[in-house]
């Protein structure tokens, strides 16, 4: 059974910074997954991120991105890709603390063999608890992205037959039917 | 001729710290120290319930989230007058500390360690030498050849292939760069080994917040941990055996490790002691409460002025008058509207970006003044005011350290030399032995306490309608934090943070006045100015975390530069 870290990245308190949080409780509220499988609200992690990722075989994060594309645009990054990048160019907004886990679990020895960033690019990162039109129309497609890697890594998923209760506590969405399309 | 350095970002993690020095002479002559994005959040609190605050405070910041989490109850419970049961006291002091701990050996190791030891002569170490050197220094067990060897092992693979990977932005082979290869060995393989003892002092955070990064076991007016000794789902004697466990071996790893490496490196870079003082203006507040009311507390604070350490003014309460009207923020040269100083709660935080101008505006922190005066926060600012109160435990550990410096270094060290770049990594250590110490007795305290039959945790909060207000102190592994929130009618009306780093980042106020870490910088020499890795060394050595300072991002998203000489 391999391990696999679900991780929302970002802060909920900024506008579309907290699209990674968001996705991952829409994921948790709407599938179950088996066992293996952590969903999680990781925030705006620093080193500590080490600690989560370490001992899974893989992990999916997903988080806010700022590139020229258009906002709401979803790019997904590999490990390569993402310390490529490392320290010319930020890709993410919390890449420092990104590229150093990943440099720094790879030092270590406990790395993960699979690792996928699914960004969103953002359109405003402004202090406020929701997101811009622009990413909420991506939201499904983000999660699109993450049941696919599951897919690809043998991983179970099933949509719940009773959505689980969405614990979007910073924002007014009580239904995925508003948190999805408002 | 005069050359200006910038600096820009100068924390290893997340941050935005810009710092700007000019150079004559190869010694540092002005000082900017200046946050590039902005911040704000505070606002969102503005009418929302106020026991639900917390939440959203713990979101401020991903590296420092129950310390935000937990001023922000205290703030909530100073303004409605509110006791805490002890169990809760307990719970949350512990919650504090098990954090303050795993700060602490994060800040040194991975955070700042590699400012004094040079990865590039580990290869040339002799392992059998380093262990015998170690076994002279600590009785700790992991101190082998084999734990040595290993760890040299892994640096010469990342040496060899060229990619140094996590490595890639140190300054090796630097001239201000003094350790024996042997030295350097010694404290990789530490800075190796902390990785596993941070870890285990978050579990504990996790063990009794029941989540990390993220508590959920906060409430206004005490914790929601229901305590049953024999329940698995609840705190009982199987969580209490895994913390004290846990707990041992974090206490053993800071007293047999990371307090004899701190005193070790301070020994063999001595004149760091007379360098990085300026701000000599210290304040701390109380912390650790021993009752309900919160009158006494293991934490002592206060305040030092001018460095004249034996008129130490105690501050009495951890929201003592003094501190409550001495506070005020001053914008003058802060990317913000408005004119004379604010108390924080009638605080605004309403924008004007105006570009970076040493003589203008050029941060997006705020100046923190107290009763008008910069001060310097953090770990130094709590030992020396304890140690100028004859606070017991803080002169124990003081006078432990300042001992183990003389016996490793043989040099005379005194007090007063804690006014400086090494004295705050020292502090650091002594601030980390005195809580490990204390992370025992509280978990005996809590076990007492519930063992007495008292498994109260929780008083409801009552609302007693009009306008209140309150201040929530911590003082936290960067120094002193505060929320002060104005409630009207249940709901919030204002609600302001003043961090650690805002007090020691703070830029120039009306009078001129430098913050702590422009102060600090003027007059240190630099032996390569194109490579300023004594600038780092000492605004490393405050701990800096501008993702809490200001928020956690950059406007302009690709603003990276590693080192500008201009």
């Amino acid at each position: 059974m391999k391990k696999v870290l679900i991780g929302g990245i970002g802060n909920v308190l900024l506008g579309d910074d907290g699209v990674g949080p968001y996705v991952a409780r829409l994921l948790a509220a709407r599938y179950e997954f088996d066992d293996s499988v952590e969903v999680a609200d990781l925030g705006t992690p620093a080193l500590d991120l080490v600690d989560q990722i370490s001992g899974k075989d893989a992990v999916i994060l997903i988080d806010s991105i700022d590139t020229d594309a258009a906002p709401g645009t979803v790019l997904l990054y590999r490990k390569a890709d993402i310390i490529r990048h490392s320290p010319g160019v930020r890709m993410d907004t919390h890449s420092p603390a990104l590229v150093d886990t990943l440099l720094g679990a790879d030092f270590f020895g406990i790395a993960p063999p699979d690792v996928l960033l699914v960004g969103i690019n953002a359109e405003a990162y402004e202090a406020g608890c929701s997101l811009s039109e622009s990413v909420r129309a991506s939201l499904d497609q983000a999660i699109a992205e993450v049941l696919g890697e599951l897919e690809r890594l043998g991983v179970g998923h099933r949509r719940r037959e009773h959505e689980a209760q969405l614990r979007l506590w910073w924002t007014n969405e009580e239904t995925m039917e508003s948190a999805l399309t408002r | 001729m005069a050359k200006r350095i910038t600096i820009d970002p100068i924390t290893r993690i997340e941050g935005h710290l810009r710092i700007d020095v000019e150079v004559d002479n190869n010694t540092v002559n002005n000082a900017w120290a200046s946050c590039t994005m902005w911040r704000g959040i505070e606002k969102i609190l503005r009418g929302r319930d106020p026991r639900d605050a917390w939440l959203f405070t713990q979101r401020f910041c991903g590296v420092c989230t129950t310390v935000h989490a937990m001023a922000s109850v205290r703030a909530v419970e100073d303004a409605l007058k509110l006791e805490v049961p002890l169990n809760a006291q307990y719970i949350r002091n512990l919650i504090l500390i098990a954090h303050a701990l795993h700060d602490h050996i994060v800040h040194f190791y991975q955070l700042s360690a590699l400012d004094w030891v040079d990865i590039l002569q580990i290869p040339k170490a002799d392992p059998t030498a380093t262990a015998k050197l170690a076994e002279s220094l600590s009785p700790w067990t992991r101190n082998s050849r084999n734990e040595f060897k290993a760890a040299q092992d892994r640096v010469n693979a990342v040496v060899s292939s060229g990619q140094l990977g996590i490595f890639m932005n140190g300054y090796w082979g630097h001239p201000a760069m003094r350790l024996s290869p042997e030295v350097n060995l010694l404290a990789f393989t530490h800075y190796v080994q902390a990785l596993e003892y941070q870890r285990k002092a978050l579990q504990v955070v996790g063990i009794l917040g029941s989540k990390t990064p993220h508590i959920q076991n906060l409430t206004v007016g005490g914790v929601a941990n229901a305590i049953d000794l024999d329940s698995p789902s609840a705190l009982g004697m199987a969580g209490l055996e895994n913390i004290r466990v846990l707990l041992d071996e974090v206490v053993r790893f800071i007293n047999e490790v990371y307090f004899v490496d701190v005193c070790a490196v301070a020994a063999m870079y001595a004149d760091w002691f007379k360098i990085g003082s300026g701000v000599r203006n210290y304040m701390a507040v109380p912390d650790l409460p021993l009752d309900s009311a919160g009158t006494a507390y293991d934490l002592p604070g206060g305040y030092i002025m001018n460095g004249n350490i034996a008129g130490v003014h105690p501050f009495k309460t951890a929201s003592d008058k003094e501190f409550r009207d001495g506070v005020s923020e001053d914008v003058t040269h802060a990317y913000y509207q408005g004119g004379k100083p604010l108390h924080p709660w009638v605080g605004e935080t309403d924008p004007a970006f105006t570009g970076w101008d040493g003589e203008q505006k050029y941060s997006w922190v705020k100046a923190p003044r107290f009763r008008g005066d910069p001060m310097q926060v953090g770990p130094l600012a709590q030992v020396l005011i304890g140690y100028a109160q004859g606070h017991p435990l803080t002169r124990k550990y003081t006078d432990l350290a300042i001992g183990k410096v003389q016996t490793i270094g043989g040099i005379h060290v005194t007090p007063d030399m804690l006014h400086s770049t090494l004295g705050r990594h020292a502090a650091r250590a002594i601030r980390a032995a005195m809580l490990a110490e204390l992370a025992q007795k509280h978990w005996q305290l809590l076990v007492d306490n519930i063992a007495k039959g008292d498994y109260s945790v929780h008083n409801q909060p009552v609302f007693s309608g009009g306008e209140v207000e309150g201040v929530g102190t911590h003082e936290a592994p960067r120094g002193t934090l505060s929320h002060w929130v104005v409630i009207k009618d249940e709901k919030i009306k204002n609600y302001q943070a003043v961090v650690p780093s805002t007090w020691n980042a703070s830029p120039r106020d009306a009078k001129g006045a430098h913050g702590p870490y422009e102060a600090s910088l003027l007059h240190t020499p630099l032996a390569r100015p194109e490579e300023p890795l004594e600038v780092l060394r000492t605004v490393h050595s405050f701990d800096p975390c501008m993702a809490c300072a200001c928020h956690a991002f950059d406007p302009s998203g690709r603003q990276i530069a590693k080192v500008k000489v201009l």
